[in-house]
């Protein structure tokens, strides 16, 4: 009796201990900063002071109120769905046709997954010398006879959003081709031959096998790829630092800004915070979407 | 027993000089700047290290982005440099100030004679409660760099009038140079400088002055007018048909290249500037813009670029004190940092004749004089309002440039900024040190 329950309790403890020190980092290096991160939201703090001011939800309400805020809560949105459209759809056809190609796959493959690994500052830079008004671009619209094509990328309000969404694209959509390739290799091929015998165009094989074989790896895809999109803050703040005139201020850009340029901490806590109930909210319900598909 | 005795003396002058270095002090010295690069500050330290062996002057060279946020967590956590290169005016300063971490200055500026050097426009930056909390670095001023070589090709002089300038523009333009004078807008500050300047012209310094300390207000009609031409400068391609799609440091390279007839910027730019422009360095001069209108006067802008502070618990206080006495408080000091490319606070004097400066620098400094006379302006009003305002003013000039405002909503959002500002305690104070 004794020893059986000796046993039961080494069962029990013996995971706990080897989880232990993974806990303590996570504990350490995520939990506490981001319940910090919670506490500086209720106070007035310039980041240096010892002394911080408790302000309840006064941050919480002057984000309400604030143009800018919600300016940037747009932009956001419009860059994340833009991400999300090339990551995770047009991430998924080239994967299905990399899956499809045996000749120079391996160049293929490399050469775009070969972005991924540059630093974002890298990335930054080599876009912002393409974007110029007499970057290649450009030069390559007015080459070819599209000189109404050639725009200041990166100095026009209208466009410079979705520039540098595709520019971050460019560099994250190796990361989705390499883990939709992953999907696809434990797809049967024997639904594919059987779509085929029943008359199934490529068109079709892949709306039909493909796409639902995929959706578990779809949902992974777009969760990493949503909750990147609102976490970026690099690529922007090395090209425009999200001008002109706010048109690509993201809440990444906007938090730092009130934060740590203008010293006011517990307002940039505020906006991370709304930051991370935004991207929980959005996981949350494309979670429970994929769930009522599966059921 | 011989190499016993050899083994015990070794011990000996082993201690005795550990016993040394252990007494040695280090101050360590944080200054903004390139790693690696070798700047004045660091043959200062080296020299002043030769010279008191007790002594040893450690200079740490960080770009800002990285030297900030190294530097507030250091002070915050009670350690970091001894003495610090930071900006001035309001923010962070007061934040440092507010937090205790930097040492009142005060009785070294009595002490060591830093009031007859340290001019009074500085000491409004520097100083808050009545007390001295920097010792101001440099002065720089801004002016509008020239290619002499392309004023020649065209057949153009340095304009001094608005009209002049108009048609040294035109003329430029007929020529083929698209741009005929360079703006990097695309990194915010640098449109900054150009309102600076032109708020500073249409106000006058009691306008300014009156804006920052007093009842004033950023919609007042000299503001609005000067924001007016600044967009119509926009408007009418002076800064090329992109300036908010090109970067400073492009924009740059492209004037040291020979494709832009001028640019407006300031010193920081002339060292390197000289080194890209190789043999073509003497065909660049520096002027100061026409008046913008008739009877206007011209008044240079000047400010200082930023500002030295001693660790509040810094154990090393008066070797960090000898450190600024040696750089700010002596000629020789003073003439090094000259040749060195950099303006100390205060009267040249002496120090003038003994610096070789650049000819670009020389036409600069030269230009400033010219008119001092007039009064200064703050060349960089981003460096001393709080940066509510500064953001709401990057945003704002973008939007002037991009005719997406009107001057009158440009100051507007100004002063709304500024009202918030003041409101929760942001604004720069009136400075000055409170009387021995």
């Amino acid at each position: 009796m004794f020893s059986d329950t000796s046993s039961r309790l080494s069962k029990v403890l013996a995971p706990l201990l080897f989880l232990l020190p993974a806990l303590a980092i996570y504990l350490t290096f995520a939990i506490y900063p981001t319940l910090s991160v919670v506490q500086y939201s209720f106070h007035d703090w310039d980041g240096i002071s010892p002394d911080m001011e408790w302000v309840g939800l006064g941050n919480y309400l002057e984000m309400f109120d604030d143009r800018i805020f919600w300016e940037a809560f747009r932009n956001t949105f419009a860059w994340s769905a833009f991400i999300i459209v090339i990551n995770v759809g047009l991430g998924l056809v080239i994967a299905a046709m990399l899956s499809r190609v045996w000749r120079a796959r391996l160049i293929l493959q490399t050469a775009i997954v070969l972005p991924v690994v540059l630093a974002p500052v890298t990335v930054a830079t080599i876009w912002r010398w393409m974007y110029q008004p007499d970057g290649v671009i450009n030069e390559a619209f007015r080459g070819v006879g599209l000189e109404a094509l050639a725009t200041p990328w990166l100095g026009s309000p209208d466009v410079v959003l979705f520039a540098l969404a595709f520019a971050h694209s460019w560099s994250t959509i190796g990361l989705s081709v390499i883990i939709f390739l992953a999907g696809l290799q434990a797809v049967d091929e024997d639904l594919y031959d059987a779509a085929k015998v029943d008359g199934a165009t490529t068109l079709q094989a892949f709306r039909h096998v493909t796409m639902p074989a995929l959706r578990p790896v779809t949902a992974v895809v777009f969760i990493l790829t949503l909750t990147a999109s609102f976490k970026v803050f690099d690529i922007i703040w090395a090209t425009t630092q999200g001008g002109p005139i706010r048109s690509s201020e993201l809440l990444s850009t906007y938090m730092y800004k009130r934060g740590a340029l203008e010293n006011n901490y517990g307002y940039g806590a505020a906006i991370g915070v709304a930051l991370l109930v935004i991207v929980s909210l959005a996981t949350i319900i494309y979670m429970q979407i994929q769930e009522k598909k599966d059921a | 027993m011989k190499m016993f005795n050899k083994l015990m003396l070794s011990v000996a002058l082993g201690s005795a000089a550990a016993g040394a270095a252990a007494a040695q002090t280090e101050v360590v010295i944080w200054v903004g700047g390139e790693p690696g690069e070798t700047t004045i500050y660091e043959t200062l330290a080296d020299e002043l290290s030769a010279a008191n062996p007790d002594v040893v002057y450690t200079v740490v060279t960080n770009t800002s982005d990285v030297f900030n946020p190294a530097l507030v967590p250091a002070l915050s956590a009670g350690e970091g440099p001894d003495l610090f290169t930071f900006g001035t005016g309001p923010g962070q300063p007061a934040a440092l100030i507010d937090g205790g971490l930097v040492a009142d200055l005060t009785p070294y500026y009595y002490e060591h004679g830093w009031d007859e050097v340290i001019p009074e426009g500085v000491l409004m930056q520097t100083s808050k409660d009545g007390k001295l909390w920097a010792l101001g670095n440099e002065v720089e001023s801004t002016g509008i760099f020239y290619n002499k070589a392309i004023f020649e090709e065209v057949g153009i002089a340095v304009p001094r009038t608005w009209a002049e300038m108009q048609a040294a523009v035109a003329a430029l333009k007929e020529a083929g140079y698209d741009t005929p004078i360079g703006l990097g807008a695309a990194d915010k500050w640098s449109i900054s400088h150009w309102q600076s300047m032109m708020f500073g012209r249409y106000a006058g310094p009691e306008g300014i002055e009156n804006v920052l300390f007093a009842d004033g207000k950023w919609t007042d009609a000299p503001f609005v007018a000067a924001s007016d031409r600044l967009q119509q400068m926009g408007s009418d391609g002076w800064f090329g048909p992109n300036p908010v799609a090109i970067n400073y440091a492009e924009m740059m390279d492209s004037f040291w290249a020979g494709d832009l007839p001028m640019t407006f910027t300031g010193p920081w730019v002339i060292n390197g500037g000289i080194d890209a422009a190789g043999d073509r360095a003497g065909q660049y001069g520096v002027f100061q813009a026409p008046p913008f209108e008739e009877g206007q006067e011209i008044v240079p802008t000047e400010s200082i670029g930023n500002g030295w502070y001693i660790r509040s618990n810094s154990e090393h206080k008066d070797e960090a004190v000898a450190y600024l006495n040696a750089l700010f408080m002596t000629t020789e000091g003073r003439t090094k940092l000259l040749t060195g490319g950099m303006v100390p606070v205060g009267p040249l004097g002496e120090a003038s004749q003994n610096a070789q400066i650049p000819e670009m620098r020389a036409e600069l400094n030269a230009s400033v004089d010219r008119y001092r006379d007039n009064g200064t302006v703050p060349a960089f009003l981003d460096t001393i309002t709080p940066g509510r305002l500064t953001n709401v003013a990057y945003d704002g000039l973008q939007a002037l440039l991009l005719d997406a405002m009107s001057p009158e909503e440009f100051t507007q959002e100004l002063q709304s900024a500024w009202e918030k500002a003041k409101e929760d305690g942001e604004a720069m104070e009136q400075g000055g040190v409170a009387p021995r």
